[in-house]
């Protein structure tokens, strides 16, 4: 979807504001809105195209005033509805505040797939790859001149709007991954390729780019045309 | 150097988790149109004839930038040069000096 979160490009935003002596987590409900989005990502109810595209649905004006754990927590409060975890009103009729009273049915939820103490070491370091072993052909070889695909999806996608209609060079074949637009709607893995295709600074930017700079972006073969 | 414009992909494993700046609209939307202006920022200034590579991570893969040794460290160990990498050194917005370089 052309949502707020595709940022490449865009103006106005400023300079980087670089923080000494960062701390990992900057509140306490930062930290556990990072665990609980780890915790129930164990739960395996959705993938992990399905939570990235829930944070992009926040609304833009929303997703651009927000931090990145306000889009986690967003995306996490989404998918726990979608899922029925949670009922659409509940988190309102709450407040937000632990709810004791588990409602009915949530004990049972949990106890089928949580992760347990025993599993974070496990569950952070071994995460599921997006990798596959599927015995598929690839559309392009290095060297080759392609075009990225001139699309505007409305679902999930993983080709910037940076790149769309721009002509780029393939510069190393990935292997066959996971492809995550169809992956996040819930129709399949299509497994397929993903190359580093490199583009010119120019060719994205215009002559004020330098001729010597270049972008490389990974990409799917459904994300790419022959020149 | 290295971003992720979609979301915030970056190599938790080897560099634990994004400081804010990585993760923030300035550096997503920048650092692909104007990466030596970014660099700047950082206090990296590169000639006309240095050329830049900008990594987008927008599949499940991740980059990290090898960081090129510093003049006159050629005597030095293992640790003492490990001593010398930062982290945004790995990420492509910094460049590793010698302790000379930095007082």
């Amino acid at each position: 979807m052309n949502g707020a979160h595709d940022l490449g490009g865009m103006h106005g935003f400023g300079p980087v504001v670089v923080e000494p002596n960062e701390p990992v987590f900057h509140a306490e409900w930062e930290r556990r809105t990072f665990a609980l989005n780890m915790a129930m990502g164990a739960w395996h109810r959705w993938n992990l195209d399905m939570g990235r595209y829930a944070r992009e649905l926040m609304p833009p004006v929303e997703y651009l005033a927000t931090t990145y754990y306000e889009h986690w927590l967003f995306g996490l409060e989404l998918l726990l509805e979608q899922v029925g975890f949670l009922q659409p009103d509940e988190l309102a009729r709450v407040g937000r505040a632990p709810d004791r009273a588990h409602p009915p049915g949530w004990v049972a939820a949990v106890k089928e797939g949580a992760m347990r103490l025993d599993d974070v070491e496990r569950v952070v370091h071994r995460r599921r790859g997006a990798r596959l072993d599927d015995p598929v052909a690839p559309r392009f070889k290095t060297g080759e001149v392609v075009v990225a695909r001139n699309i505007h999806p409305v679902g999930h996608t993983r080709l910037p709007r940076y790149v769309r209609g721009r002509k780029g060079i393939i510069d190393r074949d990935h292997g066959a991954f996971i492809f995550p637009d169809t992956h996040a709607a819930g129709k399949g893995t299509q497994p397929q390729h993903v190359y580093s295709v490199r583009f010119d600074a120019r060719e994205l930017w215009g002559s004020d780019a330098s001729p010597r700079d270049h972008v490389y972006v990974d990409l799917w073969d459904d994300y790419l045309d022959p020149s | 150097m290295v971003v992720c414009t979609l979301c915030s992909c970056y190599p938790w494993p080897v560099l634990g988790l994004p400081p804010v700046w990585y993760k923030s609209a300035p550096y997503r939307s920048r650092a692909v149109i104007d990466p030596r202006g970014v660099l700047r920022e950082f206090g990296v200034e590169l000639a006309e004839d240095v050329e830049v590579r900008v990594w987008d991570s927008t599949a499940e893969l991740r980059y990290m930038v090898l960081p090129m040794r510093p003049e006159g460290t050629d005597g030095m160990t293992r640790d003492e040069l490990t001593a010398l990498v930062t982290r945004d050194a790995m990420i492509g917005t910094g460049v590793v000096k010698t302790m000379r370089a930095v007082g």
